[in-house]
This record gives structure tokens, sequence and C-alpha cells, in this order.
């Protein structure tokens, strides 16, 4: 897990601070912490949580 | 759409006297859809299948009707023939002709010899051979077999993803320890007989109060980890009045039990009298019913009819048991994305909140969830494919239908898919259990956790009977019954004639 300081936004030019994000995903809304830029408001988000715990919480929420 | 005679659409039957195959149509009047036949020999037959609770168009999701010269050997042809249009997600062995009840209704063939082990360990690695189903023991009552556990350890050694058994309940709660021995051969889940919560209806049903023995054995199955699920047998007049409190107290017991799967009555082996037109508890009536008995517990709006069988065959609706003991839906009405924002969404938001796309930068090419094509790969932004064209992606932030199956071909979820989608929640999650309590539903680990171990399914399965069958529903069958050497579709293993068939 790279630590959102060693990040930087290459749009403002600035590091990436952890905030608490807020996800929608067909009606349903969560939060965690994610290094999001303090100017542009971008976040990151990691190969490690999109193909775990989202990918997780999209198979609960779709559909059969 | 229907003509001047009100049909609004043709299909083939068969006389439920003599069961040839014969041509039919649904025609509305009277308020309700019916199926109707003419057969040379037999006669006129008109069986009420929908009883416009519900829109029936916005229901069938699309399915395209059967058309002239398809499937052309339904239902004597069965096996599982080149024109079915579905795989195997359940398959189901009986493992036992004999029964500790005497049940007003039953599908069951009682008049099966008794199979040995060796019997059934060639059916099962038969039926392993299939795509690693999930297999249903069934019966009779398959609990009466000693060596069932072996039965259990063979199939999960065989590979069958999930092994369920199909039970009344009566020798788990009686015999603790042949539960443990079940849990040791590794049963995933119990479909247990459970068709109210007063013994009057038992009494109707099954001849017997049983109450007592169900909840004893819902303790057992509890104490071993064993997922329950709640299937009544669902007859109007007896407990069309108790669904809501059927509800209630399987959710009162989650996550000991799983969910309930309801199966309006159908008229197969043995049943007291050929049905009439007030027998039959269509699909609408039962969900509507439902909603309408849960003190709000859940709405219309939960629930899709069935995407891997046809969607005239059941219905579903995932949901979270929450702390205090209310449903979280996990299907929504509203479907909309905003992905990545640092506040809580809004309803009139959609992707994005709607600002930019991220650009190529080191913060990933974005989708509108914020994450890269490199994380996501194949899919698309947070959705498969199939939802954009429905305008359901986070990338469209658009409203959809609140009933219907998201998709519109037949086939649309494989068997595959359906049987991961209900495998996993039928089944316990200790591990998640352990870590539930506690935890803020609103984050995402919270979410998954709870996920996991309080998931709780409310869903339906329509049977076809020698009345009521439809080739066009019966061809996307999906639970497929293994005898005489083959699979075959559920309704048309157990077809039986008017005059033959019951009591």
């Amino acid at each position: 897990m790279i630590e959102a300081s060693e990040l930087q936004c290459e749009r403002c030019g600035v590091a990436l601070e952890l905030k608490k994000t807020y996800f929608s995903y067909l009606g349903h809304a969560f939060h965690t912490d994610l290094p999001r830029c303090p100017v542009c408001g971008q976040v990151y988000i990691d190969e490690e949580l999109v193909k775990g715990r989202m990918s997780r919480v999209e198979r609960e929420l779709e559909d059969k | 759409m229907s003509d001047a005679q009100g049909v609004i659409r043709h299909t083939v039957s068969v006389c439920p006297v003599c069961l040839r195959r014969i041509p039919a149509v649904q025609r509305r009047h009277d308020g309700a859809v019916w199926l109707e036949k003419q057969c040379p020999q037999h006669g006129f037959f008109s069986t009420p299948i929908w009883r416009d609770k519900l829109d029936l168009e916005l229901w069938r999701a699309g399915v395209k009707p059967l058309m002239e010269g398809e499937n052309p050997h339904c239902p004597h042809g069965c096996g599982i023939c080149p024109d079915h249009k579905q795989g195997t997600c359940c398959a189901l062995l009986e493992v036992t002709p004999r029964c500790n009840l005497a049940c007003q209704f039953c599908f069951a063939d009682d008049e099966m010899p008794e199979p040995d082990l060796g019997q059934l360990r060639a059916a099962i690695d038969h039926i392993a051979s299939a795509g690693r189903p999930t297999l249903q023991l069934s019966g009779g009552e398959p609990s009466l077999r000693d060596d069932l556990p072996e039965l259990v350890a063979y199939a999960k050694q065989q590979g069958c993803s999930y092994v369920q058994l199909n039970s009344n309940g009566l020798r788990l709660a009686e015999d603790e320890e042949y539960v443990a021995a079940l849990a040791e051969a590794g049963l995933d889940f119990v479909f247990m007989q459970f068709d109210g919560t007063d013994d009057g209806v038992y009494q109707q049903l099954r001849g017997r109060p049983l109450l007592t023995e169900k909840l004893r054995a819902v303790e057992h199955c509890d104490a071993h980890h064993i997922g329950v699920t709640f299937v009544p047998t669902v007859v109007r007049g007896v407990n069309t009045a108790q669904l809501g409190d059927i509800l209630r107290l399987a959710v009162s017991l989650s996550p000991a039990v799983r969910g309930v799967h309801f199966q309006p009555v159908s008229f197969l082996g043995r049943y007291p009298a050929a049905p009439a037109a007030l027998d039959r508890y269509t699909l609408d009536e039962l969900l509507t019913d439902l909603v309408a008995q849960s003190g709000g517990r859940i709405e219309l709006a939960n629930f899709r009819s069935s995407c891997c069988d046809h969607p005239l065959c059941g219905f579903h609706g995932g949901f979270i048991v929450l702390e205090d003991g209310s449903l979280l839906p996990l299907t929504q009405p509203q479907q909309t994305c905003c992905c990545g924002s640092d506040q809580p969404p809004q309803p009139e938001q959609s992707c994005c909140g709607g600002s930019e796309r991220a650009p190529q930068s080191a913060l990933q090419e974005g989708c509108c969830c914020g994450s890269g094509k490199t994380a996501w790969q194949s899919d698309n932004c947070c959705s498969g494919q199939l939802e954009a064209t429905q305008q359901q992606s986070c990338c469209a932030g658009g409203e959809v239908q609140v009933l219907p199956c998201a998709c519109d071909e037949i086939s649309r979820t494989t068997a595959a898919q359906n049987r991961e989608y209900i495998g996993r929640r039928w089944q316990r999650n200790l591990q998640a259990e352990q870590e539930s309590n506690g935890q803020d539903i609103s984050s995402l680990s919270g979410f998954l956790t709870r996920a996991r171990s309080h998931a709780f399914t409310i869903s339906a399965m329509a049977f076809q009977d020698a009345w009521n069958l439809d080739i066009e529903r019966l061809r996307q069958c999906s639970l497929h019954v293994y005898a005489d050497g083959m699979l075959k579709p559920f309704c048309s293993h157990y077809l039986t004639a008017a005059e033959a068939a019951h009591d």
C-alpha cells in the first residue's frame, strides 16, 4: 500500500492526502479512506482496492 | 398487445389428460391471463397463469416467445437436448423413495426402488461432470438414509460446487449427531420445508403439528453452521395469510436462516384433486401479497423476475439483515452512481458528480469511478456492457425499471452465475459473522462483512404441471433431475397426467 503523501497529482502538482471518500454504486453509498488531491479533488484508487473490495461490492449488488 | 380474442402470446403445452403436445395461447380475460389449449381427444383446458397484479410484459423482460418449429421434442424428448436454452444450475438426485410424512401435496416418485450407495455415487459422478452444479439431495425424505453424510462427502470430493439437502427437518430435529455428521461431511445448506408459523398449517398440509420440530431443526443446523432456507409450499386459503409471518420469523432467525424460497403449489405427483382456477396462486399474487403482509419491510422494487430460469418461473430479491432486524435491499429502484466524491451522493447526482473524467495522469486514466483501465481491465466502469446498454451503469446515471430482469435475451444469466449468486448467500460464513457486529455498514469493509454474514434472499419458484406447462418456460429450466442416467428439466421429469396422478 502506497502512502498518500508519496503520490502527487499530475494536474495540480501537489501531494495527495488521505481523505474519507464516498462511492456510490447501484443506489448504495459507501465510504473508505483514499488518497485525494486537496486542490482538484481527484482520488487515487489502487489496483488492490479495485480488484478486491470494490469488485466484491459489485458482485453483491449486481443482480444475477 | 392482444388480438380481438385477447390472445397475447402463442406457445405449446400438453393435454393434461393424455400429455400429448398441443398448441396453446395466453389469453387475457376476466382480470387474468389464462393458458388455453384444446386437445382433439380430451377437449378444452384453461388455467390462470397471471392475475395482472403486476405488468406481465415488464415482468417478462423481453424474453422471446416460442416460435414455430422451436423445441419440437419438448417435453417428451428431455434429457437436456441441444435445443435447451439453459445449463444445469442445480441437479436434483432422489436418494430414497421413503418418507416419514404423508403430505397432501408431493411431487416425488414414491415408487422408485431404493438406490444403493454405488448407484448414487455413479449418479454423482455423472452430475459432477456436468459443470459442477449444486447437488440437491432429495427424496422421499433423504435424511432417512443413514449413509447420507457419505454421499455429501463424496459429492464435495467429486467437485459439486454446493451440496444442498431438501428436507422436512424431522430427523434434523431429533438427531443432532446426524446434523453434526452432515456438517462434517461438508453439507452447505438445507432447503427446509416450512409452510407456516402455526401448527394448523402443518396439520392441514402435512398431517400433523410440526412447528416445534422445525424450529429445533433450525437450532441444530445453526449449532453446526449449516445454512437453512425456509421453503413454504403456498396453498391458497391454507397459508397465503402467513407469508409475512413466515418472512418475519425467518428474518428473526438470521444468520441461521438465510432466506425464504416460496413455492406456489403445483399439481404434480400426489395432490388432493385436479386444480380449479382459484387453486392457482400466481407469482404476481404471491409477490404483491408478500409485500403487503411485510409491514413495509420490503417493496416490489426490491425484486426481479428470474434471470436464469424463465421470468414466469420465479423471482428473487437480495437483502442484508441489519443489526436492528431491518432488511437492507440490495436491489434498488434508483440506480445512479457517483464515485470518488468526498460528499455523500445526492439523488440527482449523476456519475462523477458532474465533474469531468479524470485525465490521463499519474492518477490513471479514469472511468467515472476514478479507477483506471488497468485496474478494471475488461470491465467497463463498475459494470458489464449489458448494464451499460440498459442505462444502468454508473456512467449513465439512469433510472431503471424496477421489476424485470435487466437483461433481454434468453439464457441471460448462465447457470454458473446463478449458482454462485445463490450459493454464497445460502451458505453460512462464520468468519464474517464473528466480525460483523458493530461494523459501520456504510463503509466498504463493513458492508462486505455484513453482506457475507447476514445475507438474506427472498425467492420463489413456480413449478409447472400438466395444466399450465409452457414449453417456452420449460426450455429455459436450470433445475434438472438426474434419472435414468440423464439430466431432465424438473417439470418435464415430474410431469404427471391428470387422471393417473392424484390420489
